[in-house]
C-alpha cells in the first residue's frame, strides 16, 4: 500500500483579526508567502507538485475566484501546477490533505501542496453578501445559527461549567505561552512581510491570562450564557501549508517525513451542537486505523470554543495532558480555513518531536460535521 | 408681556441666536468686521500651551476645524493623557475620531521646536501672570516672526501679561477668552491692547468666527471682561439674595432659571455644574483687580456654607460627592434628590418648589409679585441689571456685545438690556430709585424707550448718545430673523413660512412646536415646489434658527389617528409626506438642507430628500423611527439604500447597502456632528459644513444660486434589493442580539418590517426595485408596526415621557 506522509508544515504568524500586525496583508500574499517559505525548506523542484489545494472558509473577494491557482502564480510555483479551492468551512484544510490522500492513494499525483488561509479582517464570516435560504431560515433554523449559541448549547447539554471553561482557556494561554517563550513555536512560523515590515512571532497570545481574569468577562452571545471572548478562539488572520506526498517521493528528494497519515474521516452532527463534530468523526478515524483513542500519543484539538473542546476531551475519553501540548486556537488563534493544515502539521511535527505512535488531528466544523485525521510516526 | 407701551424687544433668545454683534465704533479698537477670506484666513497651524480642561478643548476644537494643531503641557505626558481622555468625554469635544488624529501632543519641556510653524499660539496655563510671562519668554525665542500669540486668561489683564515683553511680541499679543466646552460655548471674548496689530487681531478674529464657529466679541481689557463680571456678580447677588430672602435652593433656581429665560440650573444648579470651588478664586481675583467701590466688590461676603462644602470636598457634579444638591439611595435603591438648606447647612430631601409667583409667566409680574420668589426675583434683577448697566462703557461700547456675551457665554435667552426691555427700562429706573439705587446712565438715557427696537424691518440698538442704529451684520452672516422683521413673506401657514432670502433664493422656514413634521409643513414643501415651478424662485433653502432643525414627525398626531383607527388618514399622511418629499427632489430648481441642532426622523427624511445639504456642525442627524416603533417612512429608507448603494467602497453585491442602512436604522443611532453624518452617509460627501451657525444661511443660500445654471433634478433610480434571502440574513443578526438580551421583543417585531422593506419586500434580488415599490413597502411596513400594540406603547411613553421605551 502507498504510504503517504506529512513532509514538511510551516505556517504565518496568527494574529488578531481587525487590530492585528497582518490586518493590511491580502489573503491571497500572505498564503503565497507560506507556499513559497515551505518549498525553500523542501528545496523541491515545484514543477514535481501535481496540485496545490487551499482550503478557504469564505472564499470570495481577495481570497475568491479559485484562490489556489493565484497562489501558485504568486508563489511563483510554473503554470504545470494546477490549483483547487476546497470549502468544508473550519475543516477546509484538514480536506486539503484529505484530498490529497485520496488522489495519491488512486495514483493520481505524487505530491501536493495542501494550504488553507483566512484573513477574518479582509473578508467577514458569513462573506460579504449572506443571503440564506428563506425557507430553510424558517424550518430548520440551526442550519444558520451562529458559532457562539452552538458553543452556549454545548456548554449546557454537556454540563460544561464557565469555571472549566475558563480554567482551560487559560491553560490553553500557558502552554502556548512557554512554547512562545522556549522556542517551540518558531520553527514552524514563516515570517510573512506585511508593507516591507516583517512580522515573525504569534498575535494572539496572552501570556498573562487568568482563570480570575477570564471570570470578569461578559457573555458573548447570551446574556444568560457562559461563553465568553476568553473562552473563544478569537477571529484571526493566518495561513498554513504542507507538503503531502508519498513517502517514495519523499526520499527521493531527500526529505524527511514527519508522520505518515493512517486514516481520515468526516462525520455529519446536530447543527445546533456542531462543536461535537470531532468526536463521531475521531471515532471513524480510530476505528479505521484499527485503534483506540488510548492508543494515542498525542491529539490536536481545535478548540473553537472551550465549551466544546472539553465536552469532546470527555466524550472521546482523551487524556487532557496530551492534548494541544503547544496550546490550542484559543490562545494562537483560529483563522477559519487555515487551522486544518495547522493542527496536521502540528500533530505530525509533536509526533517527531515528542515520540509516540499515533496523533490525532480533530475539528468542528459550523453547521453541524467534524473531520478527523490519525497519523502515525514514521 | 405687561408691558403695552412701545416695540417688542429684539427676538434674541431661542428662535434667534446671537450674532456677532459689532458696532462699528469698535473697530477701532482693533477688531475689524472679518472680511470674506478663505475660512481660517492666514492660520494654517495651532499651538495651544497648557492641557488643562480648556487648553486640551480649545485644542480638540481646531482640530474639529480640520487645523493640524500641536497640545504642549509642563507636565511630562500632561497632553497626551488629556488627548486619551478627551476620546471618552461625553459631550464630546472632538466633532468625530479623524479630528483626534490632528493633535499633537507633547511635552513643554522638549516640544517648543513643534511651535516653530505655528501661525496662532494660544496659552492655556495656569493663572499666574509670573508664569505666563515666563512662558511668553519662551515662546517668543521659537515662534515664527508674525505668529499672533493669545492668553485664555479670564482674570488677568493684558497690560499685566505684557509686563516686560518685547515690542514685537507686544505686537502680535491678544487676549482669546473661551468658554467651558469649548467646543459648545459660542462665545469668545477678544481683548487687545494698545499695541496689538490690526491684522493679527483681525487673523485671530477671522479664524475663531470662520473656523472656530465662535462669534468673536471685542471687550476692554476690564477684569472678568464682560461675561464673567455680569455673570460673576449676578451669581453672586442670587446667593446673597437668596439666603438674606430665606429661599430654598430649589426655590431659588426655579425663580432664577426659566422664568428670566436662563438655564434651568439657576444659580446653585450652575455652581454644582461648574464647581463650588471655583467660586472663591473668582472673588478673590475680581477683588484684587476691581476698585473698592466696585458694587460686586460691596457685595462680597464670606459664606460659611460655601466654605465647608469646599472643605468637605462637595464641590459640585465633577467630584462624585455632589455639591449644594445631592443624590442619594432611597431603602428601597431609587436614587433621591437632596438639597443643601441655606440656614441649617443641613441635607434634606428635595422639594419642588410651591411658589404662586411662580405660575406668572411675565418679567415684570414676577418682578412685582409680592410672596419671596417675587420679591427674590426683584432683588437680583435690580442688582445684576444695573450693574451690567452701569459696565457701559467700561467693558464694551454697546450694549448689544453685552446682551450677546451673556447669551452665547451663560446660555441666558436674553441679555441684560433685552431683559430691561421685557421689564420696561422705565419701571426699573422707578424701581432703583424707590430703593435709593444710583440709576447708570444708559438708563437713564433710554427713559421711556427700549434699547432696542425695529426700525423699516431692521433691527436697531440704542447707542450711548441715545440714538438708535441698525445692528450691522458682519459680511457673510444672513440671519433668517432679519429677513423676517423685514417682511418678504411669500406664504405662511400654521406651522411653516416661506421666505424671500433674496437673488431669487426662497427659506423654507418650519414654525411648529420643536419644529415637528407635520401635515401643514408638507403642505407647505408642496407649496413650495409649486410655485418654484411657476418661476416664484430660482432656488430653495430649508433653514430655521429653532434649537433644532426638527425633531420628527409629529408622533402625536399619528397616535390620536391610531386611537380612533383612523387608518386611512394615517396612510394618507405618509403617503401625503412621501410625495411631497418627492416632489421636492424632482423639482426643477435646487433645493439646499441647512440644518442646525436635532434633525432626526422625518427631520432627517426632509434633508435626505435634499439636492445638497449645507449643514452646521453642531448637526446632530439620525433617522430614530424604531425609538417608537415605527420606521422611516417618507423614503428615509429608500434615500439610504440608494446612497450605500452608491458608496464606492462598499464590497458588491446586492447586500451590503442593505446591511449598512439596516444597521443603522435598526439601532436609531444618531450622528454627534456633521462629520459623523457624513462617515454614515446622511450627509453626502460633497454636502457643506458651516462651523458659525451665523453663517449658516448665507452658505446655504450660495451652494443653492451655485446649483442654479443648469440645473437638472435627479431622475428616480431602481435598485437590486436581494429580497427575502437578504430578509432572512437580517434575522439572524437580529437574533444574535436577542440571545445578547440587546434586542427586545418588540425591537425583533420592528426590525422584521425594517428588513422586509429594506431588502425589497418579496421580490427576487434579479430583478430591480423601483422607487415606487420601495416607498409602497415603506408604507406598508409603517402601517402595519403602527397597528401593533407594542408599537403605540413606544408612541404613548415617548409623548409622555420623552424617552423610548424598550418593550
Amino acid at each position: 500500500m502507498t504510504e503517504i506522509v506529512i513532509a514538511a508544515y510551516r505556517r504565518s504568524p496568527f494574529h488578531f483579526a481587525h487590530k492585528g500586525a497582518l490586518v493590511k496583508l491580502r489573503p491571497d500574499e500572505m498564503a503565497a508567502q507560506v507556499v513559497r517559505a515551505l518549498l525553500d525548506d523542501t528545496g523541491v523542484d515545484p514543477a514535481t507538485i501535481e496540485d496545490v489545494v487551499v482550503g478557504c472558509a469564505f472564499p470570495e473577494g481577495e481570497q475568491g475566484l479559485n484562490v489556489a491557482k493565484l497562489i501558485a502564480f504568486l508563489a511563483k510555483l510554473p503554470e504545470s501546477v494546477a490549483g483547487a479551492t476546497v470549502n468544508r468551512f473550519c475543516g477546509s484544510s484538514m480536506q486539503s490533505v484529505h484530498q490529497a490522500a485520496g488522489a495519491i492513494m488512486m495514483g493520481a499525483g505524487e505530491a501536493f501542496l495542501c494550504a488553507g488561509v483566512e484573513s477574518m479582517s479582509r473578508v467577514p464570516m458569513m462573506g460579504f453578501n449572506p443571503l440564506p435560504h428563506p425557507g430553510l431560515a424558517e424550518s430548520f433554523p440551526q442550519a444558520y445559527m451562529g458559532m457562539g449559541e452552538t458553543a452556549e448549547n454545548v456548554a449546557r447539554r454537556h454540563q460544561v461549567t464557565r469555571a472549566d471553561q475558563e480554567a482551560f482557556a487559560a491553560e490553553s494561554h500557558r502552554r502556548a505561552a512557554a512554547a512562545q517563550a522556549e522556542g517551540r513555536l518558531a520553527g514552524e512560523i514563516a515570517p510573512v512581510t506585511v508593507g516591507g515590515a516583517t512580522v515573525d512571532g504569534d498575535g494572539c497570545i496572552r501570556p498573562d491570562t487568568t482563570a480570575e481574569g477570564l471570570a470578569g468577562l461578559k457573555p458573548a452571545f447570551r446574556a444568560d450564557g457562559t461563553v465568553t471572548a476568553g473562552t473563544s478562539s478569537p477571529l484571526t488572520d493566518g495561513a498554513a501549508a504542507l507538503l503531502v506526498c508519498t513517502m517514495d517521493y519523499a526520499r527521493a528528494h531527500g526529505l524527511s517525513p514527519l508522520a505518515k497519515v493512517k486514516s481520515v474521516a468526516v462525520a455529519g452532527c446536530a447543527p445546533e451542537v456542531m462543536g461535537m463534530g470531532p468526536v463521531d468523526a475521531s471515532r471513524k478515524a480510530l476505528a479505521r486505523a484499527g485503534i483506540t483513542a488510548k492508543e494515542l500519543d498525542l491529539v490536536e484539538l481545535n478548540e473553537a470554543f472551550a465549551s466544546q473542546a472539553i465536552a469532546c476531551i470527555r466524550e472521546l475519553g482523551l487524556d487532557g495532558a496530551k492534548v494541544n501540548l503547544d496550546g490550542g486556537a484559543i490562545a494562537l488563534g483560529h483563522p477559519l480555513g487555515a487551522t486544518g493544515a495547522r493542527i496536521v502539521g502540528k500533530a505530525a511535527a509533536l509526533l517527531q518531536r515528542e515520540g509516540g505512535r499515533y496523533a490525532l488531528a480533530s475539528q468542528c466544523i459550523g453547521g453541524g460535521q467534524g473531520i478527523a485525521t490519525v497519523l502515525e510516526a514514521v | 408681556m405687561a408691558s403695552g407701551n412701545g416695540v417688542n424687544p429684539p427676538d434674541a433668545g431661542g428662535a434667534t441666536t446671537g450674532a456677532p454683534l459689532v458696532e462699528p465704533e469698535l473697530r477701532a479698537v482693533g477688531a475689524p468686521v472679518p472680511k470674506a477670506s478663505p475660512p481660517g484666513g492666514a492660520i494654517r497651524k495651532v499651538a495651544v500651551i497648557g492641557a488643562g480642561v480648556m487648553g486640551a478643548g480649545i485644542a480638540a476644537h481646531c482640530a474639529n476645524a480640520g487645523v493640524p494643531t500641536v497640545l504642549l503641557d509642563i507636565v511630562p505626558g500632561g497632553a497626551a493623557r488629556a488627548l486619551a481622555a478627551m476620546a471618552k468625554q461625553d459631550p464630546a469635544p472632538f466633532m468625530h475620531a479623524g479630528a483626534a488624529r490632528l493633535v499633537t501632543p507633547g511635552d513643554l519641556a522638549t516640544g517648543l521646536p513643534l511651535l516653530a510653524d505655528c501661525d496662532w499660539i494660544v496659552e492655556a496655563i495656569v493663572e499666574r501672570p509670573d508664569a505666563k510671562r515666563a512662558l511668553y519668554a519662551q515662546l517668543d525665542a521659537v515662534r515664527k516672526p508674525g505668529s499672533v500669540v493669545s492668553s485664555n486668561t479670564s482674570t488677568i489683564p493684558l497690560a499685566a501679561l505684557l509686563e516686560g515683553a518685547s515690542d514685537a511680541f507686544a505686537a502680535d499679543f491678544c487676549i482669546t477668552h473661551f468658554f467651558n466646552p469649548p467646543r459648545y460655548m459660542r462665545l469668545l471674548e477678544l481683548v487687545t491692547g494698545p499695541a496689538t496689530r490690526a491684522d493679527a487681531a483681525a487673523a485671530v478674529t477671522a479664524f475663531c468666527d470662520r473656523a472656530l464657529g465662535k462669534t468673536v466679541i471685542p471687550c476692554k481689557d476690564r477684569p472678568g471682561f464682560i461675561a464673567n463680571r455680569i455673570g460673576g456678580m449676578w451669581m453672586q447677588s442670587a446667593i446673597n439674595q437668596a439666603q438674606d430672602l430665606r429661599l430654598t435652593i430649589e426655590e431659588a433656581d426655579a425663580v432664577m432659571g426659566r422664568p428670566l429665560g436662563i438655564p434651568k440650573t439657576g444659580v446653585f444648579g450652575l455652581l454644582d455644574l461648574v464647581g463650588i470651588d471655583l467660586m472663591p478664586h473668582v472673588a478673590a481675583s475680581m477683588k484684587a483687580s476691581l476698585p473698592a467701590d466696585d458694587a460686586y466688590v460691596l457685595g462680597m461676603r464670606d459664606n460659611p456654607l460655601v466654605a465647608r462644602l469646599i472643605a468637605e470636598g462637595r464641590t459640585g457634579r465633577k467630584g462624585g460627592k455632589g455639591g449644594f444638591y445631592t443624590r442619594a439611595k432611597s431603602d428601597t435603591g431609587e436614587s433621591l434628590k437632596r438639597a443643601v438648606d441655606l440656614w441649617t447647612g443641613e441635607d434634606r430631601p428635595s422639594e419642588t418648589p410651591q411658589l404662586e409667583s411662580l405660575s406668572t409667566r411675565d418679567i415684570r409680574a414676577l418682578a412685582q409679585h409680592p410672596d419671596r420668589g417675587g420679591r427674590y426675583a426683584r432683588a437680583v434683577l435690580l442688582d445684576t441689571l444695573a450693574y451690567a448697566a452701569a459696565l457701559v462703557p467700561e467693558v464694551a461700547d454697546d450694549i448689544a456685545s453685552v446682551d450677546a456675551a451673556m447669551r452665547l457665554g451663560y446660555n441666558w435667552k436674553w441679555g441684560p438690556f433685552e431683559l430691561l426691555d421685557r421689564i420696561g427700562p422705565a419701571w426699573f429706573v422707578d424701581a432703583l430709585r424707590a430703593e435709593g439705587r444710583a440709576v447708570p446712565p444708559v438708563l437713564e438715557t433710554v427713559g421711556d424707550g427700549r434699547f432696542y427696537r425695529v426700525e423699516a424691518g431692521r433691527l436697531q440698538a440704542m447707542g450711548r448718545d441715545g440714538t438708535h442704529r441698525d445692528l450691522p451684520r458682519p459680511e457673510g452672516v444672513l440671519l433668517l430673523a432679519d429677513v423676517k422683521r423685514a417682511g418678504q413673506l411669500l406664504a405662511k401657514n400654521g406651522s411653516a413660512a416661506l421666505w424671500d432670502i433674496g437673488d431669487g433664493v426662497a427659506c423654507l422656514e418650519f414654525t411648529s412646536k420643536m419644529n415637528s413634521m407635520d401635515p401643514d409643513i408638507l403642505s407647505m414643501i408642496g407649496k413650495a415646489v409649486s410655485m418654484g415651478k411657476k418661476g416664484a424662485f430660482r432656488a430653495l433653502v430649508i433653514h430655521n434658527e429653532g434649537e433644532n432643525f426638527s425633531v420628527g414627525a409629529n408622533i402625536g398626531l399619528a397616535l390620536f389617528a391610531a386611537n380612533i383607527a383612523a387608518w386611512g388618514e394615517v396612510e394618507s399622511m405618509v403617503e401625503q409626506g412621501q410625495k411631497a418629499l418627492r416632489s421636492m427632489r424632482h423639482a426643477p430648481f435646487p433645493v439646499v438642507g441647512a440644518p442646525s441642532g436635532m434633525a432626526l426622523g422625518g427631520g432627517c427624511e426632509v434633508l435626505l430628500h435634499c439636492d445638497a445639504v449645507q449643514a452646521h456642525a453642531e448637526s446632530y442627524i439620525g433617522l430614530v423611527e424604531v425609538g417608537v416603533g415605527l420606521i422611516p417612512g417618507w423614503g428615509g429608507c429608500m434615500a439610504m439604500l440608494r446612497r450605500w448603494a452608491e458608496a464606492p467602497k462598499l464590497p458588491r453585491g446586492p447586500m451590503p447597502p442593505v446591511a449598512k442602512a439596516f444597521e443603522m436604522i435598526s439601532t436609531a443611532r444618531v450622528a454627534k456632528s456633521a462629520f459623523e453624518a457624513k462617515e454614515m452617509l446622511l450627509l453626502r460627501p460633497t454636502d457643506g459644513i458651516t462651523m458659525n451657525r451665523d453663517r449658516l444661511l448665507a452658505e446655504a443660500k450660495a451652494r443653492a444660486l451655485a446649483m442654479v445654471e443648469g440645473y437638472a433634478p435627479p431622475e428616480p433610480k431602481a435598485i437590486r434589493l436581494p429580497g427575502p434571502s437578504g430578509k432572512a440574513a437580517l434575522a439572524l443578526a437580529v437574533q444574535q442580539q436577542v440571545l445578547l438580551g440587546r434586542a427586545t421583543p418588540h425591537d425583533v417585531v420592528v426590525c422584521d418590517h425594517l428588513a422586509a422593506t429594506l431588502s425589497g419586500g418579496a421580490r427576487d434580488h434579479t430583478e430591480e426595485t423601483t422607487e415606487d415599490e420601495l416607498l409602497r413597502l415603506e408604507r406598508q411596513s409603517f402601517m402595519a408596526l403602527l397597528r401593533t400594540d407594542g408599537t403605540l406603547a413606544r408612541v404613548e411613553h415617548m409623548l409622555a415621557t420623552g424617552r423610548p421605551l424598550r418593550n
